[in-house]
């Protein structure tokens, strides 16, 4: 038996040890899902991420081991996430509201800067869009999972994402652009 | 960006539908007109591009918005937890938990030795630290005669420190400007590019000791210190830029 499952028997067995070896463990992943879909909201997210830890360990006896411990809490961290935002009516309405004149995110290759200034520009999404972006692109769902999480349609999640898409294309653009097209566009820039 | 933002024009495929292509398999058609336009193509490269970036973000990490004295509670309401820590023993047994032990005794000894170090030169213990006063001499000699009744008594104690020096950690990169004096936002880079080591080192002796409680008691510290330079550095940078988390 190895010893995660090792520790997750303990856990089941309210054995406090185990139960913080294993919050320990995996919270800087849990909790960063859990921060990313929540927004800069800070108490916010982490009233979410207590509530998430709170239904880990409540399901954990329904773990069966047939997936890794941390896919199996990353599935209820989405989950319990996105029902924490609707009870706050954050996601009460699904539906992409593109702005023109979008403010672009101050560029910087350095690799903290890129993932913070993907946080930036997700921001600048409605809350559904942002939601569909984050699930697919970073989470990894298919837009089926997404459709049955969000009560919308797959067509609707594909939709929805590739406007945000297209729209976190122009923001990002000094991330995404290749050097010699960046060249060309400060020298000439396209309205 | 994409020659025709904002004016559609029908020689090119939209913004949408290139960016669909990111990830979906285009047309006989769309295949065709990518092949003889580089501006196309170099649109749907870039949104391949902001999907990688995208999916490079799932594997990051951060301090954690939870702590355990405070999810225990809850979670001793709700009758999860039955037994009480009993201490390092109960979860840091297997063939790896000596092993790692020792080297976080190295870890240990070698930060003490430039710790006292520091402090027998005069200076601080650690940068940015105030220098020794015999207040602080005295309140440390203090505290040394503290006795603990058991070994969850020493943990939790632990843990309250842990907890404490995180917060305070956090407060003083935001408010103390005296520090933001003299640091710069690159001295605060330089920092956060040693902690990504650190952290990478810490994960990969995790892959080993998964459950070793020293190793991640002192993950969770480098990432502290990660998100407190990361306050820090927000107070440094430019107006309208900010890091959230990485």
């Amino acid at each position: 038996m190895s010893d995660e499952h090792a520790t997750i028997r303990r856990a089941i067995q309210g054995d406090e040890a185990a139960m913080r070896a294993l919050w320990a463990r995996h919270a800087p992943r849990i909790d960063m899902v859990v921060r990313r879909l929540a927004g800069p909201d800070h108490d916010t997210a982490q009233d979410i991420a207590q509530e998430v830890w709170i239904q880990i360990f409540r399901a954990l006896p329904t773990y069966r081991g047939d997936s890794q411990f941390a896919t199996w809490a990353h599935r209820i961290a989405v989950n319990r996430t996105l029902n924490a935002l609707r009870r706050t009516r954050r996601l009460a309405k699904i539906e992409v509201d593109m702005e023109d004149d979008a403010v672009a995110v101050t560029p910087d290759t350095d690799r903290t800067f890129v993932m913070a200034s993907i946080e930036q520009a997700a921001a600048q999404l409605s809350p559904g869009a942002r939601t569909v972006f984050l699930l697919h692109d970073v989470e990894g769902y298919t837009h089926e999972e997404i459709a049955a999480e969000l009560g919308i349609t797959a067509g609707g999640s594909k939709s929805q994402l590739f406007k945000a898409r297209a729209k976190l294309r122009k923001l990002l653009a000094h991330l995404v652009d290749a050097p010699e097209r960046r060249e060309v566009e400060h020298v000439a820039p396209v309205s | 960006m994409h020659p025709n933002e904002g004016k559609w024009n029908m020689s090119h495929l939209s913004p949408e539908r290139l960016a669909a292509l990111a990830d979906e398999e285009p047309t006989a058609a769309e295949l065709a007109h990518l092949g003889g336009c580089a501006d196309c193509a170099a649109e749907r490269d870039a949104h391949r591009g902001l999907v990688d970036l995208a999916s490079a973000e799932r594997a990051s990490i951060g301090l954690p918005l939870t702590h355990w004295e405070s999810l225990a509670p809850a979670l001793r309401a709700e009758r999860l937890i039955a037994r009480p820590a009993v201490g390092l023993a109960a979860i840091s047994g297997g063939r790896h938990g000596r092993h790692w032990l020792q080297v976080a005794a190295a870890l240990l000894f070698v930060a003490g030795g430039t710790v006292i170090g520091r402090v027998t030169a005069g200076a601080a213990p650690l940068p940015g630290l105030p220098v020794a006063t015999p207040a602080l001499m005295a309140a440390a000699s203090d505290s040394q005669g503290v006795a603990f009744q058991s070994v969850a008594d020493a943990r939790a104690a632990r843990d309250r420190a842990q907890l404490v020096y995180q917060n305070a950690s956090a407060f003083l990169a935001q408010n103390d400007t005296a520090v933001h004096g003299i640091e710069s936002p690159s001295s605060m880079r330089t920092r956060l590019a040693a902690l990504d080591q650190v952290s990478h080192a810490m994960r990969q002796a995790l892959n080993d000791a998964p459950y070793d409680p020293v190793i991640n008691d002192y993950y969770l510290t480098t990432l502290g210190q990660r998100e407190a330079t990361l306050r820090q550095l927000n107070t440094a940078l430019p107006a309208g830029m900010r890091v959230n988390s990485f």
